[in-house]
């Protein structure tokens, strides 16, 4: 046992100093009483003020001798090693993912990770440090390089669950941005080791160790995976699919509602590791629709799935070209388009277009909103320099979700316009001699494609279609969403022309109000479930609808892996740990406060 | 000096008068009936008449009807003997009011009371032993005399009961009343007893300052006995004042309990009541006065 406040001993003065107390005697006013008799013999010192008299054996001294001794104890604050070995600035990196509300420990798997990581608090030396980082969709610090164990433990209770994956790439890389070279710093992840993949960039290690700490046991889940609603030419129709994650068969309850009545209940049963395929009827009036399973098991988030069921509004899209097949086929692939096709000299701007594409023209003045340009012509705003020859081509960033499918191996362009020079906006591909395809977000999405598609060989590659869809996408958003998103994904929303409020109403019934005139990314979107987007045009409210759904066979799988991959230490300097500490003055001076209650007893019963 | 008694109460006691449970007789005639035969106007009884007996009690009426002298006897109307034993031990000279002063007009008042009534009224002051015994007063103007002397016995000394046995049992049959704290270390019994077997209707009355009752201080203290000056130290606390309360409580239940069991009268006073309250009340309620 150590202290950390040796010179607190100095406190033990006290011990002796009421002891000489007893010895002083009290010097006592005289008063006469009729009946000395009756009086009993009740003598307690409790002043002293004449020196001296005999040391009298007292309950009270041998009490106020063991308070005082135990008060000087807490003092000191004495500490016992605990089993914990600590870095000097520990970072703690707390899993707080949509796998951790599953509750195959009590309370919750987040639950006891926090508990876990009080322990680890409570053993900080005087000297020690920690960081807090909760791991989830968006990682965060909650408290960054400190002592402070009150604030410490504030931070980790106030940790609240999303729905999200845990990105531990970018809390790892948070964290190395804490940590000084030479630091003396270790990472604890408490985690149930369901995380998105580390990114390649930790291949190369990091500064400081990563201890796994796992947190959960079981398996044992039954979830949605996936719920969409196709429209054919004669009926709607809810494509649902449920699997049993867990080694055991699960008997469960399906319920069907639409716009939150009961349509029907189904009771099904998933053979271990098995998945179900459901088609279940779509009401032509649906708004939405919406699956839950009654399965009572450890994982609540994937056991309701929502889907739009409304049909797509269309929109109007013009393209503006001498011809091009490969184009006019590509768009008229979004359903929700009513494109309309005119050549160069018939334009004229209007405001009636969500989107306008130009092929090989470029008007004097551009459209105040989302356009697609391909190869403008020279003399145009847009054009870039001299011709220049291509070979291969290659995607900037291949993670970029604009090229998303999008296979450019085989693509190759003859000659593209210079935009080396060009002030469009971000290269999206690009090649040795040039950037070919320039993206911009302000103030509307726009695209600047420098080559002639006919100079291409890439409308004839599976990609073309693909990368025309993820750009149409991007720039002009479906009404419906073609798909669900995943929580705390950010959600595209584009405000209709004329727009004078666009607000965002969360499952849980709270209100966003968004910037209206720009494209907007709206990222609260962490509660599961059917989001309702209003716009107000006119005085008319116009609503669309967007779902959120974990659909995650990773996140749903729930099984904590016995082994976490976690990137390599770079050598360093020292990695000096010690044991931690555990502080026992609190209990001493519980015990502290025992003696003198006790003593006080003992008082008013006159021991 | 100040008068013993203000002279509105003297008047107020005169409509009072010691109340006797059984005729008594006294050495002189009174108002009060006596378990003699005498002159009054209260028939007794027949008797036949023998030589020497007086003839003015011949019933001439019986004596037609019957042939035979018949005396007519009337009940004797004769004085009521009191004796008064006043504590004036040192514990008596101690509270506010002092103990000792009630005690002088409480025994005042009660003997104005038989004077008024042309009682005979000894009065005893007593400490340690019998200080005075004093010669018997009888009528209301030998209640001058009797206010001063109460008043020249000064407070003092140490209580001793069992000296009181003596006075006590040589008295003849009458009332006798005791006035004391009861807080000397003697036991009362003795004295109790004593009255028991003189045949007097006695009364104890028990005189306490508001102060011992209820002490009104605490802490630290060298506690000095009234009496005998003997010192003990003494830390007062909610607990020790409860254990002196309690004591205190149980000295004067057994006096209570030992005077009841003798047939006498018993009344716990404080000095905080007004004498005339005292004897209003107090006394009449026990049946001492009425």
């Amino acid at each position: 046992m150590t202290v950390l406040a040796p010179l607190a001993a100095v406190l033990a003065l006290t011990l002796p100093a009421i002891v000489a107390l007893y010895f002083l005697k009290i010097r006592r006013p005289t008063r006469v009483v009729p009946a000395l008799h009756l009086w009993p013999s009740q003598i307690r010192d409790r002043q002293a003020n004449v020196p001296w008299q005999r040391l009298r054996p007292s309950w009270l001294l041998f009490l106020q001798l063991l308070a005082a001794a135990a008060l000087v104890a807490a003092a000191v604050q004495p500490v016992l090693p605990a089993g914990a070995s600590l870095a000097r600035h520990s970072i703690v990196l707390l899993d707080a993912s949509a796998s951790m509300q599953a509750t195959d420990v009590t309370p919750s798997r987040l639950g006891e990770a926090k508990r876990q990581v009080n322990a680890v608090i409570d053993q900080l030396g005087p000297s020690d440090r920690m960081t807090v980082i909760a791991v989830g969709p968006a990682s965060r610090i909650i408290a960054s390089v400190t002592g402070d164990r009150d604030a410490l433990h504030r931070a980790v209770n106030g940790i609240t669950p999303s729905n999200g994956a845990a990105d531990l790439s970018s809390a790892l890389a948070l964290a190395a941005g804490l940590v000084r070279s030479g630091d003396d710093a270790r990472a604890y992840l408490f985690s149930d080791g369901i995380v998105q993949p580390l990114r390649s960039s930790f291949a190369a290690g990091l500064p400081f160790p990563v201890e796994y700490h796992r947190v959960g046991v079981s398996g044992e889940n039954v979830g949605l995976t996936s719920l969409t609603v196709r429209t054919s030419a004669q009926t709607r129709a809810a494509y649902l699919h449920l699997q049993n994650f867990g080694q055991q068969v699960r008997s469960v309850s399906l319920e069907w509602r639409a716009d939150g009545h009961l349509l029907d209940v189904r009771p099904l049963t998933l053979p271990p590791g098995q998945g179900q395929d459901l088609v279940l009827p779509v009401p032509s009036d649906a708004t939405s629709v919406t699956a839950r399973l009654a399965a009572g098991d450890i994982f609540a988030v994937d056991d309701t799935a929502t889907a739009v069921a409304r049909t797509p509004r269309a929109f109007k899209v013009l393209l503006v070209t001498p011809g091009n097949v490969f184009l006019e086929q590509a768009l008229r692939l979004r359903s929700d388009f009513q494109l309309d096709v005119i050549g160069p000299a018939a334009y004229h701007a209007s405001s009636a277009y969500a989107m306008t594409v130009f092929d090989r023209f470029a008007p004097p003045l551009l459209p105040d909103g989302p356009f697609l340009i391909v190869d403008p012509p020279a003399g145009s705003s847009l054009a870039g320099g001299p011709a220049v020859g291509i070979g291969r081509v290659r995607a900037v960033d291949a993670g970029d979700p604009l090229l998303a499918n999008a296979d450019l191996q085989d693509v190759h362009v003859a000659r593209s316009e210079d935009l080396r020079a060009s002030t469009f906006g971000r290269p999206l591909i690009s090649s040795l001699q040039t950037p070919l395809v320039l993206v911009r977000d302000e103030p509307f999405r726009q695209v600047l494609i420098g080559f002639d598609l006919h100079e291409s060989d890439l409308p004839l590659r599976i990609a073309f279609p693909i990368l025309m869809q993820n750009l149409s996408e991007w720039m002009l958003p479906p009404s419906v969403p073609s798909h669900s998103f995943h929580p705390a994904e950010p959600v595209t929303i584009v405000p209709e022309p004329g727009a004078t409020s666009v607000s965002v109403i969360r499952p849980d019934g709270s209100r966003r109000t968004l910037a209206t005139g720009a494209i907007a990314s709206f990222a609260e979107t962490d509660p599961t479930g059917l989001y309702t987007v209003e716009q107000v045009i006119a005085g008319q409210v116009q609503r669309s609808w967007f779902s959120v759904n974990l659909f995650s066979d990773s996140i749903s799988q729930l099984k904590p892996p016995d082994r976490l991959t976690l990137p390599p230490t770079r050598a360093v300097a020292s990695q000096a740990t010690h044991r931690g500490q555990l502080e026992i003055w609190p209990w001493i001076a519980l015990a502290a406060l025992a003696v003198i209650t006790a003593e006080w007893l003992a008082f008013h019963r006159g021991l | 000096m100040a008068p013993l008694l203000e002279p509105a109460l003297l008047r107020r006691l005169e409509a009072l008068a010691l109340q006797v449970r059984r005729a008594v007789s006294g050495q002189m005639g009174g108002e009060r009936r006596s378990n003699r035969r005498g002159q009054s106007v209260e028939f007794a009884d027949y008797r036949n008449y023998t030589p020497g007996d007086d003839f003015r009690l011949i019933d001439w009426n019986a004596y037609a009807r019957l042939d035979r002298f018949m005396l007519r006897l009337f009940v004797a109307e004769e004085e009521l003997p009191l004796s008064l034993f006043v504590d004036l031990s040192g514990s008596m000279d101690w509270g506010k009011p002092n103990k000792a002063d009630t005690a002088r007009q409480l025994a005042g008042a009660i003997a104005y009371v038989a004077l008024a009534a042309l009682d005979r009224v000894r009065l005893t002051v007593f400490a340690e032993g019998e200080t005075s015994g004093g010669a018997p007063s009888r009528g209301r103007r030998a209640a001058a005399t009797l206010f001063s002397r109460l008043q020249s016995f000064p407070a003092g000394g140490v209580t001793n009961y069992e000296k009181l046995v003596w006075p006590i049992g040589r008295q003849r049959p009458g009332m006798t009343v005791l006035i004391t704290d009861g807080l000397g270390e003697s036991p009362l019994d003795p004295a109790l007893t004593a009255l028991q077997r003189a045949h007097q209707e006695g009364a104890v009355l028990q005189l306490l300052a508001p102060q011992e009752i209820t002490p009104d201080w605490s802490g630290d203290a060298r506690l000095r006995d009234a009496e005998t000056g003997v010192e003990r130290e003494f830390t007062a606390t909610p607990l020790t004042q409860g254990s002196y309360v309690k004591a205190l409580a149980q000295r004067t239940d057994e006096i209570e309990r030992a005077a009841h069991r003798r047939g006498l009268r018993f009344a716990r006073l404080s000095t905080s009541e007004p004498i005339d309250e005292m004897v209003q009340i107090t006394l009449r309620r026990i049946g001492l006065l009425s």
